[in-house]
């Protein structure tokens, strides 16, 4: 029987095509868009040596010493990124280029389930105009070269399941194959700051997720009713923070203590409206740390008609006592559609341990379902709301997180 | 101030003593026990130190000490180790009603291998019922496994009665026992436990996490559940943790010199506890079984006004230290299986909470400690 050829490649990849750019950037922006971008690249990949990133007419070239496959993968993770592909080096020659294409081509064939017929085109970009030989014909050549010795590989000009790209420039020719899509949208950082209210629970992370993706530069917020609740709910916090981290270059979190509040609330005011006077007082200190921070609006995960505080009527409630636009990316996604992105970018895990949030202390038995703005400001004379904000934002306690990646 | 730690069940303080013995093997007496050279004798003979004063303490031959990674490792090695083998052989063990998870999951495991699996009760009187263990065994019965504490109730069960009972009834049957609780607080004795193993924990008795050992009455037939090069006497393969086993070693040592003490001091303090939660309404000591058969450093108290978990919180912020049901299981948030055994509803079980004492405890702490227990059941009264 003949021995199998290990399926490991010979040579490491060199370097990371990214590609990115949503349609209609143009100019000015397309410039800031990419300053942004690559500040993020670099910080992200801080804990790889030698990282550089090169632009090239609309793409990325990111290079570093070595592990050139865990940086692609760590790049996945950054916002207005569309995709990466590691990429292999070859001399300028069509002999050395042929060659590193059989083998990336053979490598990636080995990584597929076998038996089925897989279809195959090349695409050259010559940037080098010097090389001898045109993008076409160079196509043509390498095809020829590796489709003869692989079976099961039939050419296609659309839709193919492998394509080999082949970027030939000045001083050396690079090819890559595989697509790893990223997160697409835009760089944190390219629109300003939001103050996300964060719970443990599903919701807040995959909010503040999206709002990443479109280019916020998310800071955290959260409450803490202890003893009610142990530090393990705010350690699942902390951990939530951190995992999110890897999406944006470092975050910020606030913790504010929030069991003053809670109990001045259900020793002075209607049981019924306790859940949405905690989110009043939720929106008011956020609004504050939000301010404080320079973030333009606050966000949530509130999503319409979930549990009895998100009727149209409670939001309304709750959003008047914010001082900042309030954002819910989530507020017609289903339970469905937000567990699927939670799972997605690896929040599940963690919003699922069994630990409670400050919202489940002293929870009424029927908490309002069609709350009154007026009826929560009457029920708030009862309370020193200036001087129980004042306290629960003296009591903070700050930690400004990394990822862990 | 500093916080009154009453979690001894979950995990003890390191002593002194035992961190000055392990300081060297982590600096300049580094060695591989396996290694030829000096260095790696001198490893060795500290292992084997470790391994005489850990068989000393609970009247073994230290040949028969095998070192593993923790209690869990050496439940797990007695259970899988006796009923596994080379070849399948088959046959059924009984596990105590009130087992450690290491022992229950473990025989859950091999419940899913094949082999039968027989699950103690416990009468109502908290008593482990030997009736029903008696009308369980076969002919097929190979393992029997009884802990001797339990590290919820703090009962101490009779397993001299179950080696007496397996005796009588001529059964071959090995008795492994989870002494884990035991050490330390009891006069621990193979010979009279009557028990063919006995599962230790280091840090339970002020010595390094991640140390224990199964300890046997003779040379047994045990299949390794690590394969490799061979280290204690091929029962467990990897390198040992040569500190960490300098430390058991010592703290077995200290903990079996001072155990008489120990037991009146650990008696004393309940007693203080005890009357210091005299007429608190919101508070009621669980004790399944007869208060005479009782490791006096474990208490369970069912708590009124809020679930157990608020307490602990509460009690937290106060400054004492205590858990809800046991530590391990603390963290799945799952209702302790031995406190329904022990024929708890799920409610009245997610209102339990354990006090452990330890030898470091002083009556003053216990004094303090109730206030506190005072003070917030005052506090979660008006929930």
């Amino acid at each position: 029987m003949k021995p199998t050829t290990p399926s490991s490649l010979t040579a490491a990849p060199e370097m990371i095509v990214v590609r990115y750019g949503e349609l209609g950037l143009k100019g000015k922006n397309r410039r800031q868009f990419e300053d942004v971008l690559v500040r993020n690249i670099k910080a992200a990949a801080h804990r790889f040596t030698g990282v550089k990133v090169h632009r090239k007419r609309g793409r990325l070239f990111v290079m570093a010493e070595d592990r050139l496959l865990d940086l692609a993968r760590r790049l996945q993770d950054v916002p207005g990124i569309k995709s990466v592909s590691p990429a292999w080096g070859a001399r300028n020659t069509i002999e050395s280029i042929g060659e590193v294409a059989e083998q990336v081509v053979h490598d990636a064939l080995q990584s597929l389930p076998a038996g089925e017929e897989r279809t195959f085109r090349v695409r050259t970009t010559r940037a080098h105009k010097g090389f001898p030989l045109r993008s076409i014909d160079v196509d043509r050549a390498i095809a020829d070269r590796v489709l003869p010795d692989t079976t099961g590989l039939r050419v296609a000009m659309r839709d193919a399941d492998l394509e080999l790209g082949i970027d030939i420039r000045r001083s050396r020719t690079y090819l890559f194959l595989q697509r790893m899509p990223g997160p697409g949208g835009l760089p944190v950082g390219t629109l300003g700051r939001v103050m996300c209210l964060l719970s443990g629970g599903i919701d807040s992370p995959v909010a503040a997720y999206m709002a990443m993706k479109r280019g916020a530069r998310v800071y955290y917020v959260t409450f803490h009713s202890y003893p009610y609740i142990g530090e393990a709910s705010k350690k699942k916090v902390v951990d939530l923070v951190r995992h999110l981290a890897r999406f944006q270059p470092s975050s910020r979190l606030y913790v504010i203590p929030f069991t003053e509040i809670q109990t001045a609330i259900r020793d002075n005011a209607p049981e019924a409206y306790r859940t949405v006077l905690y989110r009043r007082f939720m929106q008011r200190i956020a609004t504050r740390l939000g301010k404080r921070n320079k973030c333009k609006a606050l966000l949530t995960g509130e999503c319409l008609a979930q549990v009895a505080s998100q009727t149209i009527e409670n939001i309304t409630c709750i959003e008047a006592a914010a001082d900042l636009p309030v954002l819910r990316p989530l507020i017609t996604f289903d339970k469905e559609e937000t567990i699927l992105v939670a799972r997605r970018i690896g929040t599940m895990d963690i919003s699922s341990q069994p630990e409670p949030d400050c919202c489940t202390v002293f929870m009424p038995d029927k908490p309002i379902i069609h709350g009154h703005v007026a009826d929560c400001e009457t029920a708030e004379e009862a309370l020193d709301c200036a001087g129980l904000v004042q306290r629960a934002l003296e009591g903070f306690e700050r930690y400004d997180i990394e990822s862990d990646v | 101030m500093d916080p009154i730690y009453l979690d001894h069940a979950a995990t003890t303080p390191l002593a002194d003593e035992v961190r000055e013995a392990m300081l060297p093997y982590l600096g300049a007496a580094w060695g591989n026990p396996s290694s030829v050279h000096r260095r790696g004798i001198a490893a060795r003979e500290a292992v084997d130190r470790a391994r005489a004063q850990v068989a000393r303490a609970v009247g073994a031959e230290p040949r028969n000490v095998i070192f593993t990674s923790g209690g869990t490792e050496a439940n797990n090695l007695a259970l899988f180790g006796l009923m596994r083998g080379p070849r399948p052989r088959g046959g059924g063990l009984w596990v105590g009603p009130t087992e450690h998870a290491s022992v229950r999951a473990a025989a859950d495991a091999l419940e899913q291998e094949g082999f039968d699996v027989e699950r103690g009760e416990l009468r109502p009187s908290g008593e482990v019922d030997l009736d029903a263990l008696d009308a369980a065994l076969t002919p097929d019965t190979r393992l029997v496994a009884q802990m001797l504490v339990s590290n919820e109730f703090g009962s101490i069960y009779p397993t001299s009665c179950i080696a007496a009972l397996l005796k009588a009834r001529d059964s071959g049957a090995h008795l492994h026992v989870d002494a884990i609780q035991a050490l330390g607080k009891l006069p621990l004795s193979l010979e009279e436990l009557g028990a063919d193993s006995v599962a230790l924990s280091a840090h339970k008795v002020n010595g390094p996490q991640g140390v224990g050992a199964l300890v046997c009455a003779r040379e047994l037939p045990l299949h390794p559940l690590l394969h490799g090069g061979g280290q204690e006497g091929g029962r467990r393969s990897g390198t040992e943790n040569v500190a960490g086993i300098v430390g058991f070693g010592v703290a077995a040592e200290r903990a079996d010199r001072a155990q008489a003490a120990t037991l009146r001091h650990l008696g004393a303090l309940r007693a203080q506890l005890l009357s210091g939660l005299e007429g608190l309404q919101a508070v009621d000591c669980l004790a399944p079984g007869d208060h005479e058969q009782q490791q006096p450093g474990i208490l369970s108290l069912r708590v009124a006004g809020a679930p157990a978990e608020v307490w602990l919180h509460h009690l937290d912020a106060s400054g004492v230290v205590c858990s809800v049901g046991s530590a391990c299981q603390a963290n799945k948030k799952e209702i302790s299986p031995v406190l329904l055994a022990a024929g708890l509803s799920p409610e009245e079980a997610r209102q339990v909470l354990r006090l452990s004492l330890g030898g470091d405890n002083t009556l003053e702490e216990i004094e303090r400690a109730c206030v506190a227990i005072h003070d917030v059941s005052r506090e979660l009264a008006r929930l």
